[in-house]
């Protein structure tokens, strides 16, 4: 299965090793993967700021960067939303079902749904709190949202069932917002703040060691929060659990 | 043009497509005991469900139900029991604060504890002023849902009606639930033996 | 920074309060959880309350007829009122023709959005408020902080210094039943003097030209007992087709809103008692022209039940008063943006677009994704934030190209060598109190992988 990495921005730039965990996971599962090179942004930060249309040459970049992929595959719920949701409207000739929109995943979705492998021989001895991030809950159904009455499901979970030692847990106000939001929390830095400080507060009352999740930005917030209070607890993208060594 | 013209030409002009009407794509939920979730819930919005006896009269469960109410107002021929008959009142103004006012009810709702009433009292202040209210409803009359309850005859002709859930309720000072905001502190649905 | 920035900075400050206010909504939004746990088609009702209410919005005046054409054979009297303007003329033109000053109210947000209130005082008239949470604002002069619970942001010391003033409670005595029944007290005079009675409308049912009024006071109902005149507003919107529609959304309206499984009172005014009158006022006040707007048409089918207030994180950090309009949370964001995007574009950045709104609303109204839409669309009315509309366009320009992406990081790298005091300042958008930088890491992802495959 061939399949083009794609590294959003802010890990390129800052958690890099979230890309190298991607890339050795998807390798491990038996992808071929190629990472086409000198990627940049998806376009996400400006449409959120209500520039969706600054990000047109963004996203052409993008389609063309990943069209001779049948999977595109990155390890950022967000920006793979965004991809999904803005570039039908951003796309110069969008073409249902063609562009880049239609073939890309979430790392964990794509593991999930796809690959669907029966093991991972990963080992991870540590108590860890899940992050489960609004774009990765209510737009890619990657664990069933608290405000709906539907049954009870989390890819995250299922995977990390395979991961060895591993102990989950998850907050309370589970998919509560943790206040990160792209140039919300800029704008609204009070309130962002307020917010993540409760959210990691919730997370280390699970007595985990670790925060992780399938969205970055969400970690990169509260790890922000968390360096600046000295809190005992970290944050970890989850395919660095799901790669981890035995 | 008058305002109605006005506001109807807006609406035609709204460029909106036409909708159908939908159909559900649920069976509504149905209990296996009606009158006990009726019960449950009605305890749950404050209230309380009573069972009359066979033996037992209304007098008896009203008395049973509210041992210290002293004036009570009701047009139930068979309540013995009645101090005012509140048809005879000419300004409803005097209905309010009467310890008990024992009124009919048509059927309970399960699913949320509600007794539907439609007015068959001279004035319905009687149901929201008086301090404590008993509502006898028919027996084995609780329906599920009130997707049933809306279809009921009894919903069909009415001037003023009300499904009543409980006593009168509000949580308007930190959310600290207190009863008898403005109606009755306390609601008794008696169901007939 | 937008008002609603600033205003929320001022509630944060109170952390303790703060902290109060989240709770308490957070936990009318698990309420409303249990509730909706109960009801296994729950997802299906939403559904057809969503289309049940666009099938109406798109015969939006064949029911309105409809419903007047019943209403007044069921000897109401119907008027039509184009906006706030003509409501409130009509309102207190029934006044006069009926004589007397004392009006008794239940909660309308109608009421609220035309100025009703202070437009009958100045004519003399005693407006007063009902509902308990309505009543308390009206006596602290304040506006109403939500939807369905208006004191919500107000503590009870303060409601117990209040009611000393105005009821003479006990001083030092802030128990809430013990304030609620002094309420009880104060105003049972007010109900019985009442000259008008006044309410708003949660359903107006087409099929029998009947008004559905949900309370759990039983308020609405105490005050049309005694008055001879009763006047009922609604906005257009308001109209259903039929009972069949209205167990749909009673079956909604209460579990969403407050978590109770009804309302106490679910009444239906549908003939005026002998003797009286029923008056009804259908209100467009700019709903005709939300209806031809595709993009955000689906406001038009709010229940009005406070849900996406209580879910939403900003709201609950922030508190109603931080917000410009008259409404606050997901939903006053975007009524806001309708009545004047001008007058109300300071709200649009209260949302981390988190898009619980969406997920709980009993109508499945979109509302996160339009303030998303109405992000879009600031630009285009000339209301972009200029600060923020630079700094997008520099993060457009350094990711435009992969030069300056990856040259930009090797340049940021070396900023963070400057001194602490420097980067977190108040010119570094990421910083804020509270949030510490993230570090750049030695090599990009990039850079790493031109040297691996490099060296492979």
């Amino acid at each position: 299965m061939k399949v083009g990495l794609f590294i959003p921005c802010y890990i390129n730039a800052v958690y890099p090793e979230v890309g190298r965990a991607s890339y050795e996971l998807l390798r491990k599962v038996g992808c071929e993967v190629e990472y086409p090179l000198d990627q940049t942004c998806c376009g996400q930060p400006m449409a959120n700021a209500g520039f969706e249309k600054d990000a047109k040459a963004l996203a052409e970049r993008m389609d063309a960067l990943f069209a001779k992929y049948d999977y595109v595959v990155g390890p950022s719920a967000s920006c793979v939303v965004f991809v999904r949701e803005g570039y039908p409207r951003l796309l110069d000739n969008y073409k249902e079902h063609a562009c880049v929109d239609a073939r890309i995943w979430e790392i964990c979705e794509f593991l999930h749904d796809v690959v669907k492998p029966a093991r991972l021989d990963a080992r991870f001895p540590h108590r860890v709190s899940l992050h489960n991030s609004c774009h990765g809950v209510r737009k890619m159904d990657l664990s069933s949202p608290s405000e709906m009455n539907v049954p009870l499901h989390s890819k995250l979970r299922d995977l990390l069932a395979l991961v060895e030692g591993v102990e989950v847990a998850e907050p309370e106000r589970r998919d509560e917002c943790c206040g990160f939001g792209g140039m919300f929390s800029v704008e609204e830095n009070a309130v962002s703040v307020a917010m993540g400080r409760a959210k990691v507060q919730r997370h280390i009352a699970t007595g985990a060691e670790y925060i992780t999740g399938a969205d970055s930005s969400c970690l990169m917030h509260m790890q922000g929060i968390i360096d600046r209070e000295k809190l005992p607890v970290k944050t970890l993208h989850i395919v660095e659990i799901l790669n981890s060594k035995l | 043009m008058s305002s109605k013209d006005e506001i109807l030409k807006k609406l035609s002009a709204d460029g909106m497509p036409e909708y159908p009407y939908p159909v559900p794509d649920f069976t509504p939920q149905r209990f296996d005991d009606p009158a006990a979730t009726f019960a449950e819930r009605l305890e749950a919005a404050g209230g309380r469900a009573v069972r009359m006896a066979p033996d037992e009269t209304l007098d008896d469960v009203v008395r049973r139900c509210y041992p210290d109410a002293r004036t009570i107002a009701s047009t139930m021929p068979e309540l013995g029991i009645a101090t005012l008959d509140p048809d005879a009142v000419e300004d409803p103004r005097e209905l309010v604060d009467v310890d008990l006012g024992v009124v009919t009810g048509a059927f309970g709702v399960a699913e949320n504890g509600a007794v539907w009433i439609a007015q068959d009292i001279r004035h319905k202040a009687l149901y929201f002023g008086a301090t404590a209210l008993v509502i006898v409803i028919p027996k084995d009359a609780i329906v599920d849902t009130m997707h049933e309850a809306v279809m009921r005859p009894e919903v069909d002709d009415f001037g003023y009606g009300c499904f009543m859930s409980g006593p009168s309720k509000t949580a308007d000072i930190e959310q600290a639930l207190v009863f008898g905001a403005h109606g009755p502190m306390s609601v008794t649905v008696v169901i007939r033996a | 920074m937008s008002t609603h920035s600033k205003a929320a900075k001022r509630f944060v400050a109170d952390a303790e309060r703060m902290a109060w206010h989240d709770k308490a909504l957070y936990a009318v939004r698990e309420k409303r959880d249990r509730m909706m746990m109960t009801v296994p088609e729950w997802e299906g009702l939403r559904r057809l309350s969503s289309e049940i209410k666009r099938h109406t919005l798109s015969r939006l005046g064949h029911y309105l007829c409809e419903f007047e054409r019943n209403a007044t054979a069921n000897g109401m009297v119907v008027h039509w009122a184009k906006d706030a303007a003509e409501m409130n003329a009509t309102v207190w033109e029934l006044v006069r023709e009926h004589g007397g000053t004392n009006l008794i109210k239940s909660k309308s947000m109608l009421s609220e959005e035309c100025g009703l209130t202070p437009y009958l005082e100045e004519r003399g008239v005693d407006a007063v408020e009902s509902d308990l949470g309505e009543r308390i604002m009206q006596l602290l002069h304040r506006p109403p902080s939500h939807i369905v619970l208006p004191a919500i942001a107000v503590r009870r010391e303060e409601v117990g210094t209040l009611f000393e003033r105005e009821m003479h409670t006990e001083p030092g005595n802030s128990d809430p039943t013990y304030l609620t029944h002094a309420a009880r007290k104060a105003l049972r005079p007010k109900f019985l003097d009442a000259d008008i009675s006044m309410t708003g409308v949660n359903f107006a049912v087409a099929s029998t030209g009947a008004l559905a009024v949900c309370t759990n006071e039983g308020n609405a109902d105490l005050g049309t007992s005694f008055a001879d005149l009763h006047i009922a507003i609604m906005g257009i919107e308001k109209v259903i087709p039929d009972m069949a529609a209205l167990a749909v959304f009673t079956r909604l309206l209460a579990r969403s809103g407050t978590g109770q499984p009804v309302t106490s009172y679910t009444s239906l005014y549908r003939r005026p008692a002998p003797g009286k009158q029923i008056h009804v006022i259908l209100v467009d006040n700019g709903r005709s022209e939300w209806l031809a707007d595709a993009a955000h048409r689906n406001m038009l089918k709010c229940l009005r039940c406070g849900a996406c207030l209580n879910t939403c994180p900003v709201y609950r950090r922030s508190g109603g008063s931080t917000y410009s309009y008259f409404i606050p949370g997901p939903l006053g964001i975007n009524l806001g943006m309708l009545r004047s995007p001008k007058l109300y574009h300071g709200n649009v950045s209260a949302c981390s677009l988190c898009y619980s709104c969406s997920d709980v609303c009993p109508a499945q109204i979109d509302l996160g994704e339009q303030i998303y839409m109405w992000r879009q669309q600031l630009d285009g009315l000339h209301l972009a934030d200029p600060v923020k509309k630079l700094s997008v366009k520099g993060m457009d320009f350094i990711m435009g190209g992969r030069r300056r992406f990856y040259g930009g990081i090797a340049l940021a790298r070396a900023a963070e060598k400057l001194p602490r005091f420097v980067l977190e300042n108040g010119l570094n958008p990421w910083s804020a109190p509270g949030r510490a930088m993230p570090p750049f890491a030695p090599k990009t992802f990039n850079g790493w992988w031109k040297k691996t495959k490099k060296d492979e």
